[in-house]
């Protein structure tokens, strides 16, 4: 089933662009048509996990009504091999664009909340995408809400951190709940995973404290941080753990048991 | 003969829908004074050309928010288009999206019989 599916977290550092983009390729190489849409403008980073640091034309341009959304998605051309594919929406990481996004007035936001709405019919429909996913900024801001309301699912990345506990709780009732958004949490960086104990501690902080389903949980792989962002786990060691529960993620997600 | 026969048969049939327009107008005055008498008019005034962005979507009512989200997400529908989304009686959507268009938030095009609501001027026939 076709899905727009926004990566959203109410604190930075969660690890939502690495999820994004692993989820991504997870769905893509399983046979999907996939497009990945940076819409982090303020701090924009697809491009450079991605290696398309030579890109010409910008997801901003999309949302400005200065170009069609089909000119700005690039084919990831290989970058991370499947028997689907993967298109890639970047956001403008120049001083002057990032400057431009921050300071659009309310009349913008509404017609780019009208554009990320209109990729259902241009992408979806039209262009056959299985999967749009969304990669957003942290915490309440107007291009994060906007995906949101756009999306048909939610993922929310969090953490342990207590701050980032606290405010995710408060951001999925007092946000997700009046929007009446279908989502699920990853728990990503988790300490001591393996051990039952905190299995459960953690599967009833989704089920208590946050009151939505628990997509995954992902430990704290010092291979992941040692990478510092050069690796795209799904593609490049198809092995490792990261991998196998991104896979399980992905899995839920197309057979929609959230 | 047979074609001051068809104009005859036609006439009834447009009596009846110009009486069929003019209810459903009526109508549509009645819920817009409905809606004044049981908010005030300055309660429902805004901003003139007032935009529907997500925080004004977050800072409405529920019952209102279903129908200006569905608004967005149709660009420019009817009553009747939207009744059929979010699964509430057309006459029901009317008012709340009347309501919406004397807050400043959509406009309302006529177009023969039928109302058409959008929240932006991309979304007008003509554009």
């Amino acid at each position: 089933m076709k899905k727009i599916i926004a990566v959203h977290s109410y604190k930075g550092g969660t690890g939502k662009t690495s999820l994004s983009v692993n989820l991504a390729a997870s769905l893509a190489k399983r046979g999907n048509k996939v497009a990945i849409l940076d819409l982090d403008f303020r701090a924009p980073s697809l491009f450079s996990i991605l290696k398309m640091e030579n890109s010409t034309v910008w997801l901003n341009d999309y949302l400005n009504g200065a170009s069609n959304i089909n000119k700005i998605l690039k084919d990831t051309n290989g970058k991370i091999p499947s028997s689907g594919k993967l298109f890639a929406g970047l956001a403008n990481p120049s001083t002057e664009a990032i400057r431009d996004m921050s300071a659009k007035d309310r009349k913008w936001e509404m017609r780019a909340l009208g554009r990320l709405l209109s990729l259902r019919n241009s992408l979806l429909k039209e262009e056959d995408f299985d999967y749009i996913i969304f990669d957003t900024s942290p915490g309440l801001q107007y291009s994060s809400i906007n995906a949101i309301v756009a999306a048909d699912l939610v993922v929310v990345a969090t953490t342990g951190d207590r701050s980032d506990v606290n405010g995710t709780s408060r951001m999925l009732r007092e946000l997700y709940n009046l929007f009446e958004k279908k989502t699920g949490v990853v728990i990503n960086k988790v300490l001591d995973a393996d051990l039952d104990s905190k299995k459960e501690e953690l599967n009833k902080r989704a089920k208590d404290v946050y009151q939505v389903p628990l997509l995954g949980l992902v430990p704290c792989f010092c291979e992941v941080l040692r990478a510092q962002g050069n690796l795209i786990f799904v593609q490049d060691r198809p092995d490792h753990p990261f991998t196998k529960i991104l896979d399980e993620i992905a899995t839920r997600i197309e057979k929609n048991e959230i | 003969m047979k074609k001051n026969e068809l104009l005859l048969s036609r006439k009834p049939l447009h009596v009846l829908e110009k009486i069929k327009e003019n209810l459903e107008r009526l109508n549509e005055k009645m819920e817009i004074m409905i809606e004044i008498q049981r908010h005030g008019k300055k309660e429902l005034e805004a901003f003139p050309d007032a935009s529907l962005d997500v925080m004004t979507l977050l800072s409405m009512p529920d019952h209102l928010r279903k129908t200006a989200m569905t608004i967005c997400r149709c660009g420019r529908a009817t009553a009747q288009e939207i009744a059929s989304q979010t699964k509430r009686a057309r006459a029901v959507e009317s008012a709340y999206l009347n309501q919406l268009v004397l807050m400043g938030y959509l406009k309302k095009e006529r177009k023969g019989r039928k109302a058409y609501f959008y929240a932006d001027r991309e979304n007008q026939e003509h554009i």
